[in-house]
């Protein structure tokens, strides 16, 4: 019997011992930010890119000593991403999977069809006991469709109002081009961010005392556009607006091209301003117009851009918002004394919902971004546009 | 004036691009009429070919006639695997055992494009992409007419084949009387893999063609293809090479008239309601084959 008694308790002894924490095993800890988007279909370029920036992001600040929890200990941040497919229904399924583990927030989605469902199914407003709804942080990086934040209390973006862009970049042009008096726009009609936009594009437009002399519509998978460019050259409009994804986009700008149409002006869709376009149409795109978020101009985003192709992504607007991310998620834990540990998950996501809530403004790589009341970023901006097989600066409008 | 030049201009366009379609049509049609099995990856592995011919000139600078050979060649070693993968070892009794075989490689080519690529578009050289020709107030594109002469040139070549080779011999003979052609010493498997081989050539050149006429290749483009192809293979008759051809002349400048008149939100629904159209009242399609199989 004693000699079971001290073999009990030389095992409870040597558990004990092991379970004391040591300088070295605080060390070890580690918080996992699990990122999720498209990673396969068309789209899967963006979800390979934002991948890349959340590791590029954590790898950083893993150098730089990691995060320090709530009870202060030191953790290294780790990455996982998973895939939804540009699918809401895997979008669902992908986030109640990462709810269901010790996870307190999740970065993502790329789609704003997926993010737009996604959000649905989270609780409406925080503490009301009646909704049922899943009570998790959500932070979007890439799904640009605008007011989708509102949808819910913890569903949060750090993505760029493309309202305030098209709407500064018209102001903008009024001035410099004071002569151009028409334009005419090319949508992708079944994409919902090309929808969308296009609708912004038109009202700023409009604003600014530009005459839309018509439109032309065409399809995500389209192969010809020869009917609608048609239409186009005969409008014979100053500026061409085209709110389409680089396939189309190039498309459309190669018919354009064949039929000779010569806008004086061109403008894009912000997600277009990305090395597909160039890849695809670098000639024909030549001067083309787009707002974005992002561009290696601050030592920051140079910083940024470079360690995103280590881990084998392009920085462009949308993972920028990723990389950014990061930085956020790392501030919020250290200011809201997150423990991470399995029997805090509960508070630790309340903890982390009202963090990001209360943030008032982040560090972006461009510079200051603010936050609203409705969950939703105000990033700084700038205009690039396509010259000698690149995009570069235009302007940079005043914050 | 103005609607009779852009609807005459409409249609020209449409059946300059048909000849891609014909060519995915015949693809669609001669495995149908050899095997009397659908092979719905033939239009991702036409795309999947050009996609693999790409690849590899980006490390050469290659000649323009190799731009479409290569993918001729990527096409046809494509055509031989998914015989082998989705046809030579399932049993060929169960229709639906192939049928899904060839879906699961629709889209495991179409994955293996997008792991690839990320799904990025990549430029795709056109070959007199500069070369318009103006007739009045119309104009055709010197790239869609190189495509649609490479296209013509193709089925003829394959006219060839099958009429005028031991080769196409025997692949109409397994076509018709499969059990008799085994009898008269016929390799129904060597024939059925050549003919896979066959229609992999042309299914490159089309997706070759595809990329040529576009300027671009896409992941994008798979199922649209696919969908295009059978629509062209059901109206122009399962199993008849001259049924496809016509067919997808036709589909391609109904397609482009469609739109024309109809815009971009409706064009498919027509497509799709001509498709509705030949299926009940023209189940044979266009050119039905007469002769019989046993």
């Amino acid at each position: 019997m004693l000699k079971i008694f001290a073999a009990v308790a030389a095992s409870l002894a040597v558990m004990a011992a092991s379970a004391i924490g040591t300088p070295a095993s605080a060390q070890d800890r580690t918080v996992k930010i699990t990122g999720f988007g498209a990673k396969s279909g068309v789209v899967r370029v963006f979800g390979v890119n934002s991948e890349a920036a959340l590791k590029a992001a954590a790898e950083e600040i893993n150098k730089a000593g990691g995060v320090t929890l709530g009870d202060g200990a030191k953790a290294k941040l780790t990455i996982e991403f998973l895939d939804d497919r540009c699918n809401a229904e895997e979008g669902i399924s992908v986030v109640r999977r990462i709810a269901s583990t010790d996870a307190f927030v999740a970065v993502g989605p790329t789609c704003s069809n997926v993010a737009e469902s996604l959000f649905g199914i989270l609780q409406k407003k925080v503490g009301d006991a009646s909704d049922t709804g899943l009570q998790f942080p959500i932070i979007a990086d890439v799904a640009a469709k605008g007011g989708l934040a509102k949808i819910s209390e913890w569903s949060f973006r750090n993505v760029p109002s493309e309202f305030e862009m098209y709407k500064s970049l018209f102001a903008w042009l009024k001035t410099q081009h004071p002569t151009l008096k028409t334009i005419y726009g090319g949508v992708e009609k079944d994409f919902a961010h090309s929808n969308a936009t296009f609708g912004v594009m038109k009202a700023q437009a409009e604003a600014n005392g530009l005459q839309i002399v018509g439109q032309s519509e065409w399809l995500l998978a389209d192969t010809t556009f020869s009917t609608q460019i048609r239409e186009m050259k005969r409008a014979n409009p100053d500026i061409v607006a085209i709110s389409a994804h680089p396939f189309t986009t190039c498309g459309a700008l190669k018919e354009m091209e064949r039929q000779g149409v010569k806008p004086k002006l061109l403008i894009g869709l912000t997600s277009s301003s990305s090395i597909e376009t160039l890849q695809g149409c670098a000639k024909q795109a030549e001067g083309i117009i787009i707002p974005t978020s992002f561009a290696p101009v601050t030592p920051e985003a140079k910083k940024a851009a470079e360690q995103v192709a280590k881990f084998g992504g392009s920085a462009d607007l949308h993972s920028a918002a990723a990389y950014e991310i990061v930085y956020i998620l790392k501030d919020v834990i250290e200011s809201q004394k997150i423990m991470a540990k399995p029997d805090t998950v509960a508070a630790d996501r309340v903890k982390m919902r009202e963090g990001l809530a209360a943030l008032k403004d982040t560090k972006g790589l461009l510079g200051k971004v603010g936050r609203t009341s409705d969950r939703e970023a105000i990033k700084p901006f700038l205009y690039v546009h396509a010259k000698d097989g690149s995009w570069q600066v235009l302007y940079k409008p005043a914050s | 004036m103005d609607l009779l030049i852009d609807t005459v201009q409409s249609i020209a366009d449409g059946v300059l691009f048909g000849a891609t379609y014909a060519l995915l049509g015949i693809g669609f049609t001669l495995v149908f009429g050899v095997m009397h099995k659908l092979n719905l990856s033939y239009a991702a592995a036409s795309i999947g070919a050009a996609y693999a011919s790409l690849l590899i000139l980006t490390g050469i600078k290659a000649p323009p006639p190799l731009v479409f050979l290569l993918p001729a060649i990527c096409g046809g070693f494509i055509g031989g695997m998914v015989y082998l993968i989705a046809f030579r070892f399932i049993p060929l009794a169960t229709p639906l055992a192939t049928l899904m075989s060839t879906v699961g490689l629709l889209l495991l080519i179409d994955e293996i494009i997008v792991h690839t690529t990320a799904g990025v578009p990549l430029a795709y050289p056109a070959l007199f992409s500069d070369v318009i020709i103006q007739a009045g107030p119309f104009y055709l594109r010197g790239d869609l007419m190189f495509v649609f002469v490479l296209g013509c040139l193709c089925m003829v070549l394959l006219l060839l084949l099958l009429y005028r080779t031991k080769l196409g011999l025997a692949t109409r003979a397994v076509s018709q009387q499969p059990t008799a052609a085994e009898l008269c010493g016929i390799s129904i498997r060597r024939v059925n893999g050549l003919t896979f081989v066959i229609t992999g050539v042309v299914g490159g050149i089309a997706g070759a063609m595809t990329g040529a006429a576009i300027g671009m290749l896409s992941p994008l483009l798979s199922l649209p293809l696919t969908v295009k192809g059978l629509i062209v293979t059901v109206i122009g008759g399962l199993g008849s090479i001259p049924g496809a051809i016509i067919a997808g002349l036709l589909v391609g400048g109904l397609e482009n008239l469609f739109q024309f008149f109809r815009g971009v939100s409706e064009r498919d629904l027509y497509v799709m309601l001509l498709l509705f159209v030949f299926l009940v009242f023209c189940p044979g399609g266009l050119f039905a084959p007469s002769a019989g199989r046993d």
